[in-house]
């Protein structure tokens, strides 16, 4: 039997399932161009492989990954495509400004964008994914039954598993190491160097790279003091400039977010984040106050979509008329408001250290338009501009 | 062009037929808005059909969905009624002008303890009452049970949902395979909606639709001119009556929706003027409190499906309009349904 707590990190760990439902459905509606060429690899990881993961038996998880491959409502998959173009704009970005450089994805489960990024660069690029050892797991079994990802993350032939039964599943080593990719297991919340673990971890970090940190939907599953922790606990380790990028949804106090964190908690979930800072300015005064953060930037997504009509910023857009154009003539969108009220719902900030090279900052970040685009430097000296 | 000359005249002699049974019989013997310049005679309801339908209404007031043959016939009666009406079809006051429901039959079941049973009040439903929701079949399969047994009593105009191509995408057509196990129900649906009225108007000074309005009309008698029985077209003045927007910007303009326009306050200043119509009355957007005034009340929003696809938040409204044509909103939460085991509704999806 799980504990609780084992219950509440099982219930977490199957937001990815969620996730990648919704990557499945966007990619099968040729929402992406190209189109995801390992998404099947990482849905028949999971169809092979999740009812040996614990707390879950083969029929259970028949269960759930019955409702994997459901089509999608159109603002769902719209959704989706936004924040994973939205993401994938700043990773290029930040690839083509530092060439040589480090992303380091929390909690990716089982995103695609690892090998899509390592596919398009073939050097200079070093991908980190941390998660849970049984979502770690589930990857590893996924690049081991593809010849193309393995080739794509260059790991060795030592590391290629195949499992049979829930004893096999249980023995994988969780882990992945190559020179341009990392695959780790680890608890987020209990980032620490004082630990084996901690320190195993650190020895695959570069910490002379500029570093890109992403936080997709991961960090909200966390308390805010265990926010702060992650965000502290890789200022100490790199030393160059270290870049964060989160996307997450956040509650802005109103019927929308008092419906979502009650359907959340129906199925166990609980978004630790999203009533605590519940809108752009208390996040940026987390991030920039209480974090030290510099450079804070923010933004909703439903903004980044140009559903906001209010603003006339004359910076780029996120996306290319043509582009929305494109989007909009795949799935007629029925209801706009509604769409707009669940995308202002979900933020993406971005902010960075910029370490002991005080001069070395993002340029790129500054080439999107933001609805709180310019935090000057706080009070702790982090940059020094 | 009178759209009735659609009727094959065998039908129109079957109509006379039955017609000559007994009045009183239907429980609707005092219709309020009974439309005697209608050119064609409706038919009325023999007490077999009364007693059939009213099996069918108490069926369905339990949510459980009527069989598939027994749908094949309620969709022959109500084509046997829906033929008859108008493109722009009058209604009386009082009356409750009703938005969109979206399969959230519960919520169909207090808009009626809200607004009084049907059919003690009149109501008019201005279109979308599936997709989205879990209980389509059994809020369309309804709300049709009422409108072939009280004609008179609700008027259910048709909206952008009501169609063979948007039921595909946003779940009436999957609702109807998993249901009955088969297209079948959704195949007799929607060829019913094609016969759906697409406008509705209130003591001719309201004139009731879903969207809103289109640059290619300028008098309602020129919706009376359009053949509305088929597919909601892509594009033109069909289209456009059940798509469009307003807007704050005046003019028309290109609809973020794909279909349909928006039109702005000078729009619609001018339309209610060259009609002589104080209001014009539509759902189609989701609005927060269930109903929204826009360009200085010459427009109103109703949308009376609360908490929206379980997932909105807001309130929904209906109105009522009185003999005085007074209007008074009644705005309604989400029903709540004790007993209900939660875990078996699936939660709506977030990104996570």
């Amino acid at each position: 039997m799980l504990s609780p707590s084992e219950k509440q990190d099982k219930l977490i760990r199957a937001t990815d399932l969620d996730a990648l439902s919704c990557r499945y459905s966007s990619n099968s509606l040729s929402y992406f161009v190209p189109p995801d060429p390992f998404i099947n690899e990482l849905v028949s990881s999971y169809q092979t492989y999740l009812q040996y993961s614990t707390g879950y038996s083969s029929l259970s998880a028949g269960r759930v990954l019955r409702s994997v491959l459901n089509k999608k409502l159109p603002l769902i998959n719209k959704g989706t495509y936004l924040r994973t173009i939205a993401i994938d704009l700043v990773v290029e970005d930040f690839i083509q400004e530092f060439k040589n450089c480090q992303i380091i994805s929390l909690g990716g489960g089982s995103d695609t964008r690892c090998f899509r990024v390592l596919n398009k660069h073939k050097s200079g690029v070093v991908y980190h994914e941390i998660d849970f050892p049984e979502s770690v797991k589930i990857k590893k079994l996924a690049i081991s039954k593809s010849k193309q990802l393995q080739r794509i993350v260059n790991c060795s032939d030592n590391d290629i598993v195949d499992v049979a039964s829930k004893e096999q599943f249980e023995k994988v080593s969780p882990g992945m190491h190559s020179d341009r990719y990392h695959l780790s297991a680890y608890d987020l919340r209990t980032l620490s160097m004082e630990s084996d673990e901690g320190r195993a971890l650190l020895a695959t970090v570069d910490a002379n790279l500029p570093t890109l940190v992403l936080s997709e939907c991961v960090l909200c599953y966390m308390a805010p003091d265990e926010n702060e922790l992650v965000l502290k606990f890789w200022k100490s380790v790199i030393k160059n400039l270290l870049a964060f990028i989160i996307y997450e949804p956040m509650s802005l106090n109103d019927a929308f977010g008092d419906t979502m964190t009650r359907n959340l908690q129906e199925r166990g979930i609980n978004l630790l984040t999203f009533n605590h800072f519940p809108n752009l300015a208390s996040r940026q005064e987390f991030l920039s106050g209480k974090c030290g953060l510099s450079n804070v930037k923010l933004s909703d997504m439903s903004d980044i979509a140009g559903y906001n009509s209010m603003s006339e910023a004359p910076m780029k857009p996120w996306i290319p008329a043509e582009e929305l154009k494109r989007i909009s003539r795949l799935e007629m969108i029925d209801e706009v408001e509604e769409i707009r009220l669940l995308l202002e719902h979900y933020c993406l900030c971005y902010g960075e250290f910029c370490g002991s090279l005080q001069s070395v900052t993002f340029k790129g970040i500054d080439n999107y338009r933001w609805l709180i685009p310019d935090v000057k430097c706080s009070d702790n000296g982090n940059k020094s501009t | 062009m009178d759209l009735d000359t659609d009727v094959p005249m065998e039908d129109v002699e079957d109509l006379k037929h039955n017609a000559s049974e007994s009045h009183s019989a239907t429980g609707d013997a005092t219709p309020s808005n009974n439309n005697t310049t209608n050119a064609h005679k409706k038919q009325d309801l023999n007490p077999t059909s009364v007693s059939q339908l009213d099996e069918w209404i108490d069926k369905l007031s339990k949510c459980e969905p009527l069989s598939e043959a027994d749908v094949k016939r309620l969709c022959d009666m109500a084509i046997d009624v829906l033929q008859f009406e108008e493109n722009v079809q009058p209604v009386q006051v009082p009356v409750t002008i009703c938005g969109d429901v979206h399969g959230q039959f519960h919520d169909l079941i207090e808009l009626f303890k809200i607004g009084g049973p049907c059919p003690d009040t009149n109501y008019l439903f201005m279109g979308d009452y599936v997709d989205r929701g879990y209980y389509s079949v059994e809020t369309v399969s309804y709300l049709v049970c009422l409108k072939v047994r009280y004609p008179n009593r609700i008027t259910i105009l048709r909206g952008n949902h009501e169609s063979r191509q948007i039921t595909q995408v946003y779940g009436f057509y999957d609702e109807c395979l998993r249901k009955y196990g088969s297209a079948t129900v959704w195949k007799l649906f929607t060829d019913l909606f094609d016969y759906f009225p697409i406008t509705a108007l209130v003591d001719n000074k309201v004139f009731c639709l879903h969207g809103g309005l289109s640059p290619m009309i300028e008098t309602i008698d020129q919706v009376r001119e359009l053949n509305r029985i088929q597919e909601v077209p892509h594009e033109g003045p069909m289209c456009d009556l059940l798509w469009s927007d307003p807007d704050d910007r005046g003019g028309w303009g290109i609809s973020p929706r794909g279909a349909g326009f928006t039109f702005g306050q000078d729009i619609s200043e001018q339309f209610n003027h060259t009609n002589d119509l104080s209001l014009i009355a539509r759902a189609h957007q989701l609005v927060m409190e269930g109903f929204s005034w826009s360009h200085q009340e010459s427009v109103v929003t109703i949308f009376s499906a609360p908490n929206y696809c379980y997932r909105c938040g807001n309130q929904a409204a209906i109105m009522e309009v009185d003999e005085q044509h007074n209007r008074q909103f009644l705005q309604y939460d989400p029903s709540v349904r004790p007993g209900e085991p939660t875990v078996t509704r699936k939660t709506p999806d977030y990104f996570l």
